[in-house]
């Protein structure tokens, strides 16, 4: 912000009306500040919120377009198959198939998404009954929820060479967001009371309607504003240190099956491997709390399998590599194996998509989603009749008081476009 | 908008841009419009659905064994950070050797030993990929080397020239003048 902001001002003459919410020509400052941050981008910004909104519920979009994404349960008693019994099923039903890692969604109603090749050199997901290990289907060639996520996220912009130019260009908004949440609640006075009398007026004209509703899912979306714009002003950093080679991490370097652990066979056949529940009691027996609710067969065969799933705290993943030959953990990357830097910063991704409690904090997250979409449409729509007004008038106060031209000096970007 | 636009009559240009300012952002759309074609062509790259790369090499024969051989992208080696410029490369086993090899290694230059084999390829028989370190110092000349392992110890290298293996990596190293 522009250091003058500070600077004492001269009381305004109370002809200007139209600035009704403020008496002093600081918070009116502050106002048009507001006004300004996100309106010449209105569009851009409108697009990344409904997208990112879309984005949420994109696995539930294609949940109710897709049958065959659905576990339906054959009785009500019918146990989940272990991974062995899945893979056997998966075998059976196509010998050729080769599974590369099996993951259950968090919600019950989803079918396992378990990623394979086929012979012709496909690698797709391929979605399988969590109860019989029936292959329901293949995932389709278009697939929404990574179109969403990436139209939300980059732009589609690839990535060639580091984060893409789109990764920044979304990010770089969480600056304007987190001013416009911060100049908000500075030019809403006693925006607390609005929690206690929530005012809504429906008969007053379009005006008055959407500068109830902009106030109103404003302060009911103090704290989700926030998180997003906290979250992906993490993104942005993140990028930042990724292409400058900084690095926080204190994950180790990614290990391979020392040599001598992978047996030879005498007649040139792959060396057996241990089944995937031993491997998994074995590891859950020497990680306490450890979930399974996705695993990664060996890449090659200097590779481990992995397996991993949430831990009490729900934002993040433990997962423990265990060597397929016989069954000893070789890495951990546990909740207590992170720093507290890293506790904070691997937070930042669950929580601006809201995928880490179920269905019901998916919905929250769409929910507030929509709101702040609605909000820049709001905004829009009380810019294009008000705040116009209010910039021309501030214009002229300011050519009639050259003294008080440092105070306008704020909104210069916007005051040349509009003197000229 | 039209306000401001009544208030200062000025050029047509300045009126035009006065009413349309805020709505040129809009054409940010065209952004992610025009990106579409190569999201979707990567996506269907990656499935697996237009074949095993973006050029195929063809079949490489490695003693008893045999590779299909294919650059991911047809195109230059592309800058990885610290690690220097690199190069995918895909690959499936023929349907002969998928049960006896163990592992699969690419490298510039032949190896002097197993250990020394190069770069791992990761994935199923049916379709892997490695990442090859290309030094922008490479001699035009230099050949990519295979080396397979097999489950009972044995092993078998073959080789071809980079010219055949990446047409775009020497077309990039000659670019480079042969950097020092």
């Amino acid at each position: 912000m522009d250091p003058t902001l500070g600077s004492p001002q001269q009381r305004p003459s109370h002809r200007y009306k139209t600035l009704i919410m403020s008496k002093k020509s600081r918070s009116k400052l502050w106002f048009l500040v507001h006004s300004w941050l996100a309106l010449p981008i209105w569009f851009f910004v409108l697009i990344v919120c409904v997208t990112g909104t879309l984005a949420v519920i994109s696995q539930e979009i294609v949940w109710l377009a897709n049958p065959q994404m659905r576990a339906s349960q054959p009785s009500d008693d019918a146990p989940l198959l272990s991974y062995d019994q899945l893979i056997a099923a998966i075998k059976q039903a196509e010998p050729q198939i080769l599974v590369e890692s099996i993951s259950r969604p968090d919600e019950t109603h989803f079918a396992l998404d378990v990623e394979v090749t086929y012979p012709d050199g496909r690698s797709v997901v391929v979605y399988v009954n969590p109860y019989s290990g029936v292959i329901q289907g293949t995932a389709p060639q278009f697939n929404f929820r990574a179109f969403t996520r990436a139209l939300h996220g980059w732009w589609l912009v690839p990535f060639t060479n580091g984060y893409s130019w789109g990764w920044y260009l979304v990010s770089f908004l969480s600056l304007p967001l987190l001013a416009s949440l911060i100049t908000g609640l500075v030019v809403y006075k006693r925006f607390w009371k609005g929690f206690l009398r929530p005012t809504l007026r429906l008969r007053h004209g379009a005006r008055i309607f959407w500068g109830d509703f902009h106030r109103l899912s404003g302060i009911w979306s103090i704290w989700f504003i926030a998180v997003i714009s906290v979250t992906s002003t993490w993104f942005l950093i993140e990028a930042f240190m990724f292409d400058n080679q900084i690095t926080i991490s204190t994950a180790p370097v990614a290990p391979v099956v020392p040599r001598e652990s992978v047996p030879l066979t005498a007649d040139g056949s792959p060396a057996p491997m241990i089944s995937l529940e031993t491997a998994i009691r074995e590891a859950k027996a020497r990680i306490p709390g450890l979930e399974d609710s996705f695993i990664s067969l060996p890449a090659n065969a200097y590779s481990y399998l992995s397996v991993g799933g949430r831990s009490w705290y729900p934002l993040m993943f433990q997962t423990a590599e265990i060597n397929p030959y016989t069954g000893d953990v070789a890495v951990t990357r546990l909740l207590s194996d992170r720093s507290g830097l890293e506790l904070v910063t691997e937070s930042m991704r669950p929580l601006h998509t809201g995928d880490f409690g179920g269905l019901w904090i998916k919905l929250i997250w769409f929910f507030f989603g929509l709101l702040l979409s609605m909000m820049v449409l709001s905004g829009l729509l009380i810019w294009t009749k008000r705040t116009a007004l209010a910039t021309a008038n501030a214009l002229k106060r300011s050519n009639k008081r050259p003294r008080a031209a440092d105070a306008t000096h704020v909104t210069s970007h916007d005051t040349t476009e509009v003197s000229q | 908008m039209s306000l401001f636009a009544a208030e200062k009559p000025g050029s047509r240009l300045s009126r035009f841009w006065h009413k349309w300012r805020f709505h040129i952002n809009v054409l940010l759309l065209l952004v992610p419009l025009g990106f579409m074609p190569k999201y979707f062509a990567d996506a269907a790259l990656f499935r697996g659905d237009t074949g095993l790369g973006e050029r195929e090499i063809g079949e490489v024969q490695v003693g008893p064994w045999s590779l299909r051989l294919a650059e991911l992208r047809n195109e230059a080696p592309r800058p990885d950070g610290p690690a220097g410029y690199m190069k995918s490369f895909n690959a499936a086993l023929c349907d002969s050797c998928r049960e006896q090899v163990k592992a699969t290694y690419l490298r510039i230059g032949k190896p002097r030993s197993l250990r020394a084999a190069g770069v791992i390829f990761f994935g199923t028989p049916y379709r892997m990929g490695a990442m090859l370190p290309i030094p922008e110092k490479t001699k035009a000349d230099a050949e990519l080397w295979i080396t397979m392992e097999g489950w009972d110890g044995a092993m078998h290298q073959a080789s071809i020239p980079l010219s055949q293996a990446s047409p775009a990596t020497l077309e990039w190293l000659n670019k480079q003048g042969g950097k020092p």
